[in-house]
């Protein structure tokens, strides 16, 4: 990010007179959504968390950093874990869906990528909202997937599928594959087939070829679409109320439901600002990560 | 360059002699609940008016609060529900009407009128009223079911559907322990915990935009839901029974209101009256089988509508169900007692 903030490297040798400037223009629309969209709501969202309120849900500047002091009782804690393992087994899943899809689209004959690249895309067109209305109709008990499987002879009842955890975590994967495949993808396709051959002449089986070979090199792939399925699913509490029942309550959902029905906003900033370090912490080990590799 | 500048210049020219034309329009903006307040209604108002109508929703009061109380957005009607109007009356953040401009109010039950929410409706005008009570499938469930405690039993783990909204379930085991549903104290908290303890755990979903698809889809049998919820699924298929809880449930009436940083009160005014037309309000019900205050409306509704028991529960129930008090900060300490549950 500290990169984008210094757009003074322009190459050497370049015609314009005042190349920093031409830059910063450029940059601007970048830099002004940042500051309106990024910087300023998490500054005020910190700000609120050390506030208190009024009966009517106002805030009230008194400074205070009881929110904090109660964000950390231990039912908090166990939801943001909880939210956390969500996400964590949906980023696993995906990765292990994701890969070969996007290895195996990587490696088709470049006419076919374009409409392979679509497919993964084409779930986009539609609602985020309605898709997830459509798995409620497929998944229900008089649902399309238990008619089959009871006309199919499979069962005789009608199975709970939905309002499950297993529910929370299909509806969690099946939204957010696409941006695993994507960045895999990308890396795949720049994979030099040319050092995977060189690893097979030089003995490695396809395993070993794989696992250091092109593991390492795809891997940026990896770190980006794990990060693109983590950090989001964190918070992604319409799936969890909608596919899961709402029994299991994540820390989305919390946050959302203490700035309305519990008129505290105080707090629910609170529970988000720690969530916002989550996020900080996990993007920070994932950048070490890297730099170790590198 | 040049012919870009010309372009828009002329763009610019353009602009200026439209709005020079275009006669001062008429505006109102309603912020009113999701699934309310049926979009063909609203159309007719702006016909007759020619006034331009736009429309903001919200899913919980407090969401509308929270909004109005940050300043949010102009809004010439507002929807709250009763202990929300307490609130907002409290704070003197109404505009007081003028009764002359809204002359339909004499087809209100009186009954629903100059309640202490709002003496003498100086503030509010009813829109819907409607309780909460008890939705059985009686192809899935053969027992009697009379109360909460016959919902929330071990037999009917993973069969209960229950509105998502803590202040409501609070309320119930408030009634089922014999307490008063507005005494929300850290005392009657603690005293009802115990039955949340035993309660929550039985329940598959929670829901309450929608309690109904949980149970029109067959993943539930019996559930805790609004009125309006029940009289739709009771019109839809007649295994739906609908029963009003034996240790009692409450009773919201949802107003229409005017902020005092209105810029439209004479629409809004206006909008309120139209609202109040008997056959407008029964359009209303229609589409919303709520409890309708309106007594020139319900003279138009069918008898299958008005001996729907989930929309109109009888007299002697009515008397029995009281109003929600507003709680203020204490809305944070029931989400937290529900939050723990659930996540334990």
């Amino acid at each position: 990010m500290l990169g984008f903030l210094s757009p003074t490297s322009t190459p050497k040798g370049s015609t314009h007179r005042a190349p920093g400037l031409w830059a910063w223009i450029v940059l601007s629309p970048l830099l002004i959504w940042l500051l309106l969209f990024v910087v300023a709501p998490t500054l005020v969202l910190t700000a609120v968390s050390f506030a208190e309120r009024d009966s009517l849900g106002r805030i009230v500047w008194n400074f205070s950093v009881q929110n904090y002091a109660r964000a950390f009782d231990w039912v908090w804690v166990k939801i943001l874990l909880d939210s956390l393992y969500y996400a964590f087994l949906t980023t696993l899943i995906c990765l292990a869906l994701g890969y070969p899809a996007a290895f195996f689209i990587g490696k088709a004959p470049e006419r076919w990528r374009g409409f392979l690249l679509l497919l993964v895309m084409v779930p986009f067109l539609t609602s985020f909202l309605i898709r997830t209305y459509a798995w409620i109709n497929i998944l229900s008990k008089e649902g399309f997937l238990n008619s089959l499987l009871i006309s199919a002879g499979v069962f005789n009842e009608p199975v709970a599928v939905l309002y499950s955890p297993f529910a929370i975590v299909l509806g969690l994967v099946y939204n957010f594959l696409p941006f695993m495949i994507l960045p895999i993808y990308t890396s795949v396709e720049k994979l030099d087939n040319g050092l995977v051959e060189a690893a097979h002449d030089l003995g490695a089986g396809p395993l070993r070829a794989f696992s250091q070979v092109i593991l390492p090199l795809t891997r940026p792939g990896i770190v980006a679409g794990s990060m693109l399925v983590f950090v989001p699913s964190i918070a992604m509490f319409a799936i969890t109320t909608l596919m899961g029942g709402g029994t299991n309550p994540t820390i989305g959902e919390v946050i959302f439901k203490q700035f309305t029905a519990g008129r505290n906003q105080p707090f629910g900033a609170a529970l988000g600002t720690i969530l916002l370090f989550v996020f900080i912490l996990a993007l920070w080990l994932a950048r070490t990560q890297r730099e170790r590799e590198d | 360059m040049k012919k870009i500048n010309r372009l828009l210049l002329t763009l610019f020219a353009l602009g200026l002699a439209v709005s020079a034309t275009a006669a001062p329009t008429k505006h109102l903006n309603i912020y009113c609940w999701s699934e309310y307040i049926p979009q063909p209604i609203v159309d007719q108002f702006s016909k007759e008016t020619g006034v331009k109508v736009t429309v903001e929703n919200y899913a919980s009061n407090e969401e509308m609060l929270s909004k109005l109380a940050a300043g949010g957005g102009e809004y010439d009607i507002i929807q709250p529900s009763e202990y929300v109007i307490e609130a907002l009356v409290k704070e003197k953040v109404l505009h007081s009407l003028d009764r002359s401009k809204i002359p339909n109010l004499k087809n209100i039950d009186p009954q629903f009128l100059n309640q202490a929410f709002d003496p003498g409706n100086k503030f509010s005008v009813p829109f819907m009223a409607g309780t909460v009570g008890i939705i059985v499938n009686t192809d899935l469930i053969k027992d009697d079911i009379r109360g909460y405690a016959d919902v929330f039993k071990p037999e009917n783990k993973g069969k209960i559907v229950v509105l998502d909204d803590a202040r409501e379930i609070v309320t119930w085991a408030l009634l089922a322990n014999g307490l008063n549903i507005n005494q929300i104290t850290d005392k009657s908290l603690n005293k009802i915990k115990p039955t949340l303890e035993q309660w929550l755990p039985l329940v598959k979903v929670y829901d309450s935009d929608s309690p109904k698809t949980a149970l029109l889809n067959g993943d539930v049998a019996i559930g805790v839901v609004w009125g309006g919820e029940g009289a739709i699924l009771t019109n839809k298929n007649k295994k739906f029974r609908w029963v009003i809880p034996s240790e009692g449930t409450h009773l919201f009436i949802d107003s229409l209101a005017i902020p005092k940083t209105a810029k439209n009160v004479e629409n809004a005014e206006a909008f309120m009256n139209f609202i109040l037309r008997p056959e407008i309000s029964k359009q209303i019900s229609d589409e919303f089988p709520y409890l309708n205050p309106n007594l020139a409306a319900r003279e138009l509704m069918s008898k299958k509508q008005l001996e729907n028991p989930a929309s109109f529960p009888v007299e002697e129930e009515l008397k029995k169900m009281s109003l929600f008090k507003d709680i203020g900060t204490k809305g944070s300490d029931v989400e937290e007692l529900i939050t723990t549950l659930k996540a334990q």
